[in-house]
């Protein structure tokens, strides 16, 4: 059996704002392991950004247990949280969030430079110059974010999320700002760091791109509705 | 017009809902421009303003001015005969007066105030034209030598001390035994030529020949008095420099002829001295205009960055608006005629709050400045203030309008639609925000520096020793209402039974038959009998108890007896300094000092120095060197008491005055003052420097403060989603707050860099001024505001933080998607 890499068991998570309670998640169960491919779909408001930022440790589930790796990060301070993610989860954005006064290159080392330990500089621009690689940006190192167009944006985020090798790589609607061609693209390079044995999961709410992913989720009203693995993974 | 209703109509509407918004720029333009209105009406009044005067430019003051042997001044000051002879040559002068300042207690009324009080020929108000609120005011039936008993009173006094009585010329007043018909009563307009120190009013006017002058003293003319004055009007054509030309022999002959008898005055000269009553009236008090002025205008440079910062922000804000304006056809010229509108209409109001302050700061200025500023009686509203306000206000909504609208890109405004109001859109750039902290720095370091300054120097005159204790210690000097001098024979047993009475109140712990250590004080002239060296130190009869009670120390030798009183021995006690002038080692125990009389006074003892505030040696003004003083045993007629009250206990003066005359109906209370509280109206001046500096400091710091935050707040909370993004690949709260802070650091360096270059141009435009601070005590200052500053700055790196780094990192995330 493959190493799994992400559990999460019973998550729920409920917002409160102005006496008003959203359960965004009941009461979920996720199973990641290594190698997969998995897409997480469903409408507009079902939970899929809770999901995902639960699953980044952007936000902290209301109840229920969550390991990564085997470690358990159900309860953790905000600053352990962000060594975590740090170390294990890649992030990319719909909108991108490059930093707009970085150049490429340092955007995408950026993550190196949070580690605990700081890495030596041949290692930060050999492990950059690697990603960029990856997602075939190389020639636009020294470019700011904002000359370079939607797709090739998001493909730097991408790299940046790659940067500091983590467990798994979670992707909230990729192509959400980007025009089709580009968003084939992008989720091509993705298919491509799949292949490579990168773990991936995956929001879109767009059916042709959840068909790409080897287990297909489907999220309604903050509930799993089904968990089918289409392909064992390799 | 319609549209320009319409548009202020809208701009209201839109501002309305930004109170906080509003509020602020309210606050901090209303409370700095109503500073800037004060401060530019009383340069206004102090610079430009004439006096209330017909003629003034020929009004001019003359002072008489000693000259030593070396040419060294000795004193500016009048003696009596040379006054007169002087008013009674009437050269150069087409019009003069002659006037003595004092005080003397009104008998005749109940409360028997103490009030001041000015003698004067009658010619003063004349010159003067001064206004009459009733009656007449004095002609030439109160010319010198005429004898005739009759007094004018102020506006006020008729108001507080005669409660506006209506039939008051028809009153009489009673000082120092003699009875004045009331004449007349100054208007509540007139303008006193006050020439006896700032904020010193003239309560009753008398003519010149009632002042208390005694009869050797008018003859005399080795006594000097600072309490003479002339004043005049300059005959026309003659010049302020021909005037002292054609004077200064005329006195100086005179005065030679009546010293030629005195050795003590062998070498010296006269010259007169004659300044515009403008330049006599205003003191230095220019410089402090001035300074006030400069640190007003640092407060409005402040605040202008402060809602400049503001201002922009809410541009941003307004961007998507604008964009939609733009789309539907609004050209340039409308988005800055909207934005002028808004600017305008806070203009306006902080203008209206401004002018309410100006109105409260004259006040204050007119309670408590009074003693330090000439003129701020007439401060009041005038074309200028009105003409400031008004430009001050179009200025600056143009302004705000204009860097409002600048940071606008016109032509990518539907670019800002288009991309949907994300993240990264109108933003006021970085390197703006930087120009902005810098400036912000760089204005409240050299403020709040400045006025650390100040408040230091003050504070340090506040705190020095004084050398001698003041608690509970009052000053009671008597008064004697009758023309009729008792001898000093028949004064000894009154004054005995009046210190027998003091000392046998419960309330009174211990009497000292001497005036205090703040008051009594005269120059006396004195020569070594042996080395024939001349002295004017300060001098003052004291008792034998009087070292003891305010606890001044003996150093050497031995206190006064009573015997010495008695006996009237000429002995004497000098202070340290003085037995320093009189010999290198200080020693001088058995030394024979000559005061002018046949036997010269032994030295017996020698007291440690003193320091009341403010007071330089004769002739000097450096504040810090030892002031020369000698001590001479009193006698026991003396009519000054030093009352020693028991810890918690007071003496009230009406209680004094009724145990006065039940001793002797003639005596009643001059004054009766706490010690502290003199040494406090002594401090008048540094206390009122030190609470105005600590105010404008803190001021200046607060406006800063809010300065620095709102533009650090408004780039954090421009860099939210980014720290959003940071804190997603793994910032922690440390690595942001470090970023935070060192991305704004190089901008506070510039700030501290920038300060360095105003006091660079300060120091090139003022030199005298700045010289005298520049010593190694200003690194301490130095250090405490970098550290404040810097302080400052770090509350507002991390307080705009607090909010995103505190929660979980999706809460800055949220809304970029
Ligand atoms: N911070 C929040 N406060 C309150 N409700 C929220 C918050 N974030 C998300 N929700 C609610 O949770 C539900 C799921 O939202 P989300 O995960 O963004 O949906 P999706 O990404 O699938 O469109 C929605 O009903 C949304 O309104
Ligand atoms: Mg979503």
């Amino acid at each position: 059996m493959t190493e799994i890499k992400i559990e999460m068991k019973s998550i729920s998570k409920i917002f409160e704002t102005d006496d008003v309670e959203t359960h965004a998640l009941k009461d979920v169960d996720i199973v990641i392991r290594a190698g997969e491919y998995v897409s997480i779909a469903g409408p507009s408001g079902c939970g899929k950004s809770t999901l995902l930022s639960l699953l980044g440790l952007l936000d902290m589930s209301s109840s229920g247990s969550y390991s990564i790796e085997g470690v358990d990060v159900s309860a953790l301070s905000l600053d352990d949280a962000a060594a975590i993610r740090n170390e294990k989860i890649g992030f990319v954005f719909q909108s991108f969030n490059l930093i707009d006064e970085l150049s490429v290159f340092d955007n995408v080392a950026l993550p190196l430079q949070y580690k605990k330990e700081l890495p030596t500089d041949e290692f930060i621009k050999e492990r950059v110059e690697t990603c960029l690689k990856m997602v075939e940006m190389s020639h636009r190192a020294d470019h700011k974010p904002n000359q370079l167009s939607g797709g090739q944006q998001q493909r730097i985020a991408i790299a940046r999320a790659l940067v500091a090798d983590p467990a798994i790589l979670l992707v909230d609607e990729p192509t959400g700002n980007l025009d089709s061609q580009s968003g084939d693209t992008v989720m091509a390079v993705l298919a491509e760091l799949n292949k490579n044995g990168t773990t991936i999961c995956m929001v879109t709410h767009d059916a042709r791109y959840a068909d790409m992913a080897n287990i297909q989720l489907r999220l309604l009203d903050g509930q799993i509705v089904k968990d089918e693995p289409l392909m064992v993974a390799v | 017009m319609r549209k320009l209703i319409l548009r202020h109509n809208q701009a209201w509407a839109s501002l309305k809902k930004k109170p906080g918004f509003i509020l602020t720029v309210l606050l901090t333009m209303g409370i700095t421009l109503g500073a800037l209105l004060c401060v530019v009406t009383l340069n206004y009044l102090l610079l430009v303003e004439p006096l209330p005067y017909p003629e003034q430019d020929r009004l001019f003051v003359a002072e008489h001015k000693l000259i030593g042997p070396e040419k060294e001044t000795k004193a500016i000051a009048f003696t009596y005969p040379g006054l007169v002879h002087l008013y009674k040559s009437k050269e150069a002068f087409e019009k003069a007066s002659i006037m003595a300042y004092s005080q003397d207690v009104i008998v005749s009324h109940p409360s028997q105030p103490l009030v001041n009080t000015a003698y004067v020929t009658p010619e003063l108000h004349q010159i003067l034209a001064s206004p009459m609120a009733m009656g007449r005011m004095f002609e030439a039936s109160e010319a010198m030598d005429t004898n005739n008993p009759v007094a004018m009173l102020s506006y006020n006094t008729w108001k507080k001390e005669f409660s506006g009585s209506a039939d008051i010329l028809e009153q009489k007043i009673n000082l120092s035994g003699i009875s004045y018909r009331i004449i007349g009563v100054l208007a509540e307009n007139f303008v006193e030529a006050e020439l006896d120190g700032i904020g010193r009013e003239t309560q009753v006017w008398m003519p010149w020949d009632y002042n208390q002058t005694g009869e050797r003293g008018r003859q005399s003319f080795g006594n000097i008095s600072g309490t003479l004055n002339f004043l005049g009007q300059l005959k026309e054509g003659v010049s302020q420099s021909q005037a002292q030309q054609l004077l200064s022999p005329l006195v100086s002959d005179r005065w030679q002829e009546g010293v030629i008898e005195m050795d003590f005055f062998k070498g010296w000269s006269v010259v007169m001295l004659v300044t515009p009553v403008k330049e006599v009236m205003l003191g230095d008090s220019e410089s402090i205009a001035v300074m006030l002025l400069a640190g007003v205008m640092g407060l409005v440079l402040i605040a202008c960055a402060n809602i400049s910062n503001l201002f922009m922000a809410r541009t941003a804000e307004k961007q998507r608006q604008m964009a939609i304006q733009a789309a539907i056809g609004a050209t340039k010229k409308h988005l800055f005629q909207a934005m002028l509108a808004e600017t305008g209409l806070l203009m306006f109001m902080s203008i209206i709050l401004a002018l309410v302050l100006a109105q409260i700061g004259f006040f204050v200025m007119q309670e408590h400045f009074e003693q330090i500023l000439p003129r701020v009686n007439e401060l009041s509203f005038n074309p200028i203030t009105f003409g400031s306000a008004v430009l001050v206000t179009v200025v600056f909504a143009l302004f705000f309008a204009k860097l409002s609208t600048w940071m606008v890109d016109y032509r990518s405004l539907n670019t800002t639609l288009q991309s949907s109001g994300k993240g990264s859109g109108l933003q006021v750039s970085k390197k703006v925000r930087q120009v902005l902290i810098a400036s912000q720095v760089a204005l409240a370091t050299v403020l709040v520096f400045a006025n650390f300054s100040l408040l230091k120097d003050a504070v340090k005159t506040i705190n020095a020793p004084i050398g001698f204790t003041t608690t509970n210690i009052s000053t009671l000097v008597l008064n004697f209402a009758s023309t009729d001098f008792p001898t000093q024979e028949e004064r000894l047993p009154i004054m005995a039974e009046i210190k027998e009475k003091l000392e046998a109140l419960p309330q009174v712990e211990s009497i000292s038959q001497s005036p205090s250590p703040l008051d009594g004080w005269g120059v006396r002239a004195l020569t070594d009998v042996v080395s024939k060296e001349r002295y004017t130190p300060f001098l003052n009869g004291v008792s034998h108890t009087y070292f003891g009670m305010i606890k001044q120390p003996l150093v050497q030798g031995d206190n006064f007896t009573l015997v010495d009183r008695q006996d009237r021995n000429n002995v004497m006690i000098v202070n340290q300094s003085f037995a320093k002038q009189l010999k290198a080692d200080g020693d001088v125990i058995g030394m024979k000092i000559s005061v002018g009389g046949p036997d010269p006074f032994k030295i017996i003892g020698i007291v440690k120095d003193i320091a009341i505030p403010n007071a330089t040696p004769t002739g000097s003004d450096n504040a810090d060197a030892g002031v020369p003083r000698v001590y001479t045993p009193n006698g026991l007629g003396s009519q000054r008491f030093m009352v020693k009250v028991k810890p918690g206990m007071s003496v009230s003066r009406e209680q004094l005055g009724k145990l006065l005359s039940d001793v002797d109906s003639r005596y009643s209370v001059y004054s009766f003052d706490a010690a502290d509280d003199i040494l406090t109206k002594s401090l008048f001046v540094e206390i009122t420097t030190a609470v105005t500096t600590a105010v404008l400091a803190s001021l200046v710091f607060l406006l800063a403060g809010i300065g620095l935050y709102g533009i650090l707040s408004y780039g954090t909370q421009l860099r939210r989603f980014e720290l959003g993004a940071r804190m997603a690949i793994g910032a922690t709260r440390k690595h942001l707050v470090s970023m935070i802070i060192s991305d704004n650091t190089k901008a506070v360096l510039i700030g501290f860099v920038g300060s360095v270059v105003l006091f660079a141009l300060a120091y090139i435009g003022l030199s005298e001024y700045i010289q005298p601070f520049l010593n190694w005590q200003v690194l301490p200052m130095i250090v405490a505001t970098i550290v404040l500053i810097m302080l400052v700055t770090l509350f507002a790196c991390y307080w705009p933080l607090r909010q995103y780094i505190n929660k979980p990192a999706i809460f800055s995330l949220r809304g970029s998607d």
